[in-house]
């Protein structure tokens, strides 16, 4: 199993460098590819930036910032991490959005530099993951060199950013808080003696606790479907969300209502009798069904949840909308007719107010009404079935996530 | 070199090539006869009930190595492959930089205005390079095939749905979670036949395949799939060390990826 990990955080608080360093540190990369970072470093008149093993492209290395987001994997005893190394900057937002949906676990940088610490932009990344789903965070407080190991200075992030992190709904027991120095590599995997006032354990021994996996337990079946496999509209592809998909069975497909008799499921090339969750599968029907079936979804037959045409959720902007909007929502796009904002809420301070406006980089609650019906669920429970991408004129203009009243 | 789950990256690179087909209308996929897209075309073949359901291209500047043709035509008959052979020029005085990216890029540009593909399939790996490592899983080309690496799409939750600029193309990478090992670890389990090139023959053995100008193989024992396996988990070597395009000038496979390069 391995462990994805999102570095979250303001520009120049340390992201490519911590995974850099750990890389190094662990001996997960090839002198190779630390020489060529070290000659990089040395044209450019810099000290050894270990973030050069992340950040390749060329205007990354000669402007200093990450561009665009990137992995590297990392193996610290019998744990394999692979860490998403996203930009801090504000315009990369999209970037960052990209890297960060594939993550199980959030590590943080926050700087404890007089004029870096905690920025508007260190809350906005935390905010965004919250909303893909992310529910562990690890806090590290870096540069705890320039701050002369101070526990003072640690203690007062550590204060100021739990008041926020519950503001917006953090469990406590899923946030941890650990003083480091990515540069000089103090704390990662090993305690530092100039921090021998901190007890708990160390960076990477953290993320290792915060990622363990829990198992998928949901048993109502839900398959995503993806298309067609071929010529034979009889035989769709889909991918199991929840539950268990069994051979011979009956169901219904949503929106539609259609029912239908499974006669093979075929997965990763081979018959079998039954696919659990997360399994890609080719379902060869009793018949075809009438209409595409892309975007669909495959339930027990007397299922009592309907599709809809209205869905509340919460929405993530990255830009200003104007024209026409539509949904990318089950692997379909789908046409909005109409956004009626409930609420809106400050990112940073975390407030919710009645304002009615839409602000790039700014988070609502909203009515959305849809020119097609679509079957969802509610994000928290059936997170598979519970997001979408907001398109404006074709444009990538955020995020959102369900929310069904219970 | 980190070992992964084969069963999950089976998964989401079935997931990745099923999209391809389902969303765009003319789909094909480079093989190069090297371990990766052969490997990609066993996925494909899993994906579709048995049958690799998109024409497969080998750009052939005609000095690939003559294992790597027989081994061609023997897999292309045995798994009824649609295989197209785009025949690409060789300038006796170009090499490395230079000659990939004249003369492969220009032979796959003239195929696919011909063809009219709106999507290919290329198996490149995050762990190849630096810059491969910056890749979508689906990533647009224009019209001039340059990939615009400074304003890539977004790419949430596995929504690979990214726009096309007319008269473009995008390029699809399902194997971009693998590891090289990874992939030795699959060709054992499916039993997929490979380039005999890469077993060592005389204390040498090929880990990466190019064509005869470009590629030198490394020292290695390694005479069956279980010893690469076990050259690999200790190796500090990079895989595409005996590249010749890729150790030029920095930057090189930037460049070479910005024009279109695989």
């Amino acid at each position: 199993m391995i462990r994805r990990v999102t570095l979250l955080g303001h520009k120049d608080h340390g992201k490519s460098t911590l995974i850099g360093n750990l890389a190094i540190i662990t001996g997960s990369v090839t002198e190779a590819r630390i020489n060529d970072a070290k000659k990089t470093s040395k044209k450019l008149g810099l000290q050894f930036e270990p973030g050069f093993i992340l950040d390749s492209f060329y205007e990354e290395r000669e402007g200093g910032l990450t561009i665009d987001t990137t992995r590297a994997q990392i193996k610290y005893k019998d744990s394999a991490f692979e860490f998403i190394d996203v930009p801090g900057h504000e315009e990369l937002t999209k970037n960052m959005i990209s890297g960060a949906s594939y993550a199980d676990v959030a590590l943080l940088m926050v700087s404890t530099k007089k004029d870096e610490g905690i920025k508007p932009q260190t809350k906005r990344h935390i905010f965004i993951a919250k909303m893909l789903g992310i529910t562990k965070l690890v806090v590290a407080i870096n540069k705890m060199d320039a701050a002369k190991y101070s526990e003072e200075i640690f203690e007062e992030i550590k204060h100021d950013l739990s008041e926020y992190l519950s503001k917006i709904g953090f469990d406590r027991n899923n946030v941890a808080f650990v003083p480091i120095s990515a540069y000089t590599g103090e704390g990662l995997i090993k305690n530092s003696k100039n921090m021998s006032w901190y007890k708990g354990a160390t960076l990477i021994e953290l993320l290792k606790k915060m990622s363990e996996k829990k198992e998928i337990s949901r048993i109502e079946l839900a398959v995503l479907l993806q298309g067609e496999i071929g010529r034979d509209k009889k035989i769709v592809a889909g991918k199991v969300v929840s539950g268990v998909l069994n051979n011979h069975s009956q169901i219904m497909l949503l929106p539609g209502k259609e029912l239908f008799t499974i006669n093979d499921i075929v997965v990763r090339g081979g018959s079998t009798n039954n696919a659990v969750y997360g399994e890609n599968v080719a379902i060869v029907l009793d018949k075809e069904p009438k209409n595409e079936v892309r975007g669909k979804v495959l339930v027990e037959k007397d299922m009592k949840k309907k599709a809809v045409r209205e869905i509340v959720a919460m929405i993530f902007f990255i830009r200003k909308i104007s024209g026409h909007v539509s949904l990318l929502i089950n692997g379909s796009k789908i046409d909005c007719m109409n956004i009626e904002i409930i609420k809106t809420i400050d990112i940073v301070t975390g407030k919710e107010s009645e304002l009615k406006i839409i602000k790039p980089l700014g988070a609502i609650q909203a009515r959305i009404r849809l020119n097609k019906e679509v079957f969802v669920e509610d994000f928290q429970e059936m997170p598979e079935l519970g997001r979408f991408v907001i398109y404006d004129n074709d444009k990538f203009s955020g995020i959102g996530v369900v929310e069904v009243k219970k | 070199m980190i070992i992964q789950d084969i069963k999950e990256l089976e998964e989401k690179s079935i997931y990745i090539i099923r999209e391809a087909t389902n969303n765009f209308k003319n789909v094909a996929a480079l093989w190069s006869m090297g371990k990766d897209s052969t490997s990609m075309l066993m996925l494909a073949r899993k994906a579709f009930l048995g049958k690799v359901p998109f024409p497969v291209i080998h750009i052939d500047n005609g000095i690939d190595f003559p294992e790597t043709y027989k081994f061609r035509d023997e897999l292309a008959k045995k798994w009824n492959l649609d295989l197209i052979v785009a025949k690409s020029e060789i300038k006796p005085e170009m090499s490395g930089f230079a000659c990939c990216g004249a003369n492969k890029t220009v032979a796959l540009k003239k195929l696919m205005k011909e063809k009219g593909f709106d999507a290919l399939i290329v198996s490149i790996r995050r762990d190849e390079h630096g810059i491969r490592a910056k890749e979508r899983y689906v990533s647009p080309r224009n019209k001039e095939f340059k990939w615009n690496y400074k304003n890539q799409p977004a790419e949430v939750w596995g929504n690979y749905l990214s726009e096309l600029g007319k008269g473009g193309h995008v390029r699809v990478h399902p194997l971009l979670d693998w590891n090289e090992i990874d992939i030795w670890n699959y060709t054992k389990q499916e039993k997929i036949p490979m380039n005999p090139l890469y077993f060592s023959r005389n204390g040498f053995r090929y880990r990466s395949l190019g064509c005869t100008h470009c590629t030198v193989p490394i020292k290695s024992n390694a005479k069956n799939i279980d010893d690469i396996i076990k050259e690999l988990e200790t190796t500090e070597v990079e895989e595409r060390a005996g590249r010749e395009q890729d150790k030029e000038k920095s930057y090189v496979m930037e460049k070479l990826r910005a024009l279109g390069y695989m």
